[in-house]
């Protein structure tokens, strides 16, 4: 049954984040045929809207608003909405960041729709309604729902759908207006913003590969190690509790259950025993590797591969064969040099 | 200040999960529902709140069974909430977020709140769509992932910061405001017995499901299909090797070539 269906893109730095090619390609299984539109919103939208339009959508809508600068859910929520309605759009795919989840609550209040969030996979679709899968239980377990109705509001999970191809035609580029706000939810206004400590690499719950560290590191400089590996795998770096509670990473490199929550396709766990503490963070990963000095360590029993061993040696030979089988020059030269 | 704090019955994070004998969601036959996750923060923040402004007020609401509802409503109280809702889930309806937003709501119109304050996602299902959900069902600004909830007296404003991706946003907006809390101040307290006691006789106001099911859609729109653990994970598959190099080339070309997760 073919149906249209709206695609929400936020950029990141003037660029389409990669959030929003996924809910391209997301929106495009579930169209059946019928049409789908890309919807970004805020200001300055040329450069994320050209983005968008080679990333399998029909058409492209830039709804430009100063309302709709800085991620305030409930405008956007009334502009996406809005677009739904003008484009005669049953199914509305929000990405799968933070912020999305707060548009799919806020979207399927203002457009009377079930909504959820978190989606993982799209398991199925027919004439009622569609079915998706998402992670429960801090990852424990995995609850498949079937939402119904005329319309629908899903908001998947970073890394689980894989971004179309890209176009080699640009679909059009339109605008279209904001709708008008009410004053009430536009109170209040930004201040500032302090950007998280960078890992250098993509960020920690976007990130395709993660590669963290636990106290068997025994000192911050040797998270160096780490990072080298992280850059050979073009990974995010995380780190353990032990580890930001040391002082040793900010609050921010934290997984686990008062950290952050990842399911990246590979988890590196360097140096970490595995307390349920962290495993709650990062059990829904794809694929888990260990690499541990204690045999017995916990995260060999969740890990899929494990490497007993002392890590000090293990991970710069894994970081030296990863270069190698990518074709990576070592740090330090050029390539070619 | 009058705060509403949110708070969902969940199963104790120790529970064995398992499939309910349909298959189709967890099986809480023996299961205890507990306060937990971000909603112990929001009860925190909440009472932080109150403590530092002179006067204030907090009301704790839940949804769900009357039996679970009502248990963590006293341990609300326990903990030095001033008063409790309980909204009366109807009997086997399955809610959506938006559903649940509009029953929630009915807690909220009891009386004006300065703010509404929820953990950013529930410690069960985690979906984390309700504070904007509710926030736009009563037309009020609507933040969650949020840190650092200050209230200035001064400009009657409210001030925090707001987890992204990218870092952390600072706002300041005025009451009333809906927040999904990501961290409160300090670590949650625990009950005193003396305080738990207490609160086994303090009253709690009840909105009957009846109340509930009338501002409910006419049908449910979401329903579970199936509650799926994984394969129970059979420990790690163990790369033997001589030299660390060994270690690296083993775990490489599996990585590649069989679980084909490499760049």
């Amino acid at each position: 049954m073919s149906r249209g269906v709206l695609a929400v893109a936020e950029s990141v730095d003037g660029h389409l984040a990669a959030s929003g090619r996924e809910a391209a390609a997301a929106a495009r299984s579930l169209s059946e045929g019928g049409t789908v539109t890309g919807l970004v919103l805020g200001t300055a939208l040329a450069g994320p809207a050209g983005e968008l339009s080679r990333a399998g959508v029909d058409r492209v809508l830039t709804m430009e608003a100063p309302a709709l600068e800085g991620r305030r859910a409930l405008p956007w929520a009334a502009g996406i909405a809005a677009a739904a309605a003008a484009t005669s759009a049953s199914v509305v795919v929000l990405p799968g960041t933070a912020f999305g989840r707060e548009l799919a609550g806020a979207v399927g209040s203002l457009w009377d729709a079930p909504a959820t969030a978190g989606v993982t996979e799209i398991v199925g679709s027919d004439a009622e309604g569609i079915e998706v899968a998402r992670p429960a239980f801090g990852g424990r377990a995995t609850q498949r729902l079937k939402l119904t109705g005329p319309r629908i509001v899903l908001a998947l999970r970073a890394n689980s759908v894989p971004p179309a191809p890209p176009a080699a035609v640009p679909a059009p580029i339109e605008p279209i207006p904001a709708p008008e706000l009410a004053a009430g939810i536009l109170a209040g206004e930004p201040v500032g913003f302090a950007a998280a400590a960078s890992t250098g690499g993509p960020e920690l719950t976007q990130a395709a590969i993660v590669v963290s560290g636990g106290r068997g590191l025994k000192a911050p400089e040797n998270f160096a190690l780490l990072e080298e590996l992280a850059r050979s795998l073009g990974a995010a770096v995380g780190a353990s509790r032990a580890v930001t509670d040391a002082g040793w990473k900010p609050s921010s490199y934290q997984v686990g259950q008062t950290g952050k929550s990842v399911a990246p396709q590979l988890y590196v766990a360097v140096g970490i025993s595995g307390a349920i503490q962290h495993l709650v963070g990062m059990m829904s990963s794809r694929v888990i590797v260990a690499i541990n000095s204690d045999p017995n360590a916990p995260i060999f029993r969740v890990a899929d591969f494990g490497i007993v061993g002392d890590l000090f040696q293990i991970v710069p030979a894994l970081t030296a064969e990863i270069r190698r089988v990518r074709g990576l020059a070592e740090p330090g030269r050029s390539p070619g040099a | 200040m009058e705060i509403l704090v949110l708070v969902k019955p969940v199963p104790e994070s120790e529970s064995r999960l398992r499939p309910s004998p349909d298959g189709r969601q967890l099986d809480t036959e023996g299961v205890k529902f507990v306060l937990a996750g971000y909603d112990e923060s929001a009860v925190e923040q909440a009472l932080l709140l109150k403590e530092s402004v002179p006067g204030s007020k907090v009301r704790a609401v839940a949804l769900g069974p009357a039996a679970r509802a009502e248990e963590v409503l006293r341990a609300t109280l326990a903990l030095g909430c001033d008063a409790a809702t309980l909204l009366e889930a109807p009997p086997g309806r399955e809610l959506d977020g938006a559903e649940t937003a509009r029953a929630l709501a009915l807690a909220a119109a009891k009386g004006p709140a300065d703010l509404i304050l929820l953990g950013k996602q529930s410690g069960d299902q985690e979906t984390g769509i309700l504070p904007t959900a509710l926030a736009a069902r009563i037309g009020r600004p609507g933040f969650s992932n949020v840190l650092d909830l200050r209230w200035d007296p001064g400009s009657n404003r409210f001030r925090f910061a707001r987890a992204t991706e990218a870092g952390e946003e600072r706002w300041e907006v005025p009451a009333p405001l809906v927040v999904g809390l990501q961290q409160a101040w300090n670590d949650p307290r625990t009950a005193k017995l003396q305080n738990i006691l207490r609160s086994r006789k303090l009253p709690i106001d009840r909105i009957p499901a009846a109340e509930v099911a009338a501002a409910l859609g006419p049908a449910p729109r979401e329903s579970a299909t199936k509650f799926l653990l994984p394969p129970p994970r059979t420990g790690a598959k163990m790369i033997e090797y001589g030299r660390p190099e060994e270690a690296a080339e083993q775990l490489v070309r599996i990585l590649r070539d069989t679980a084909r997760v490499l760049p």
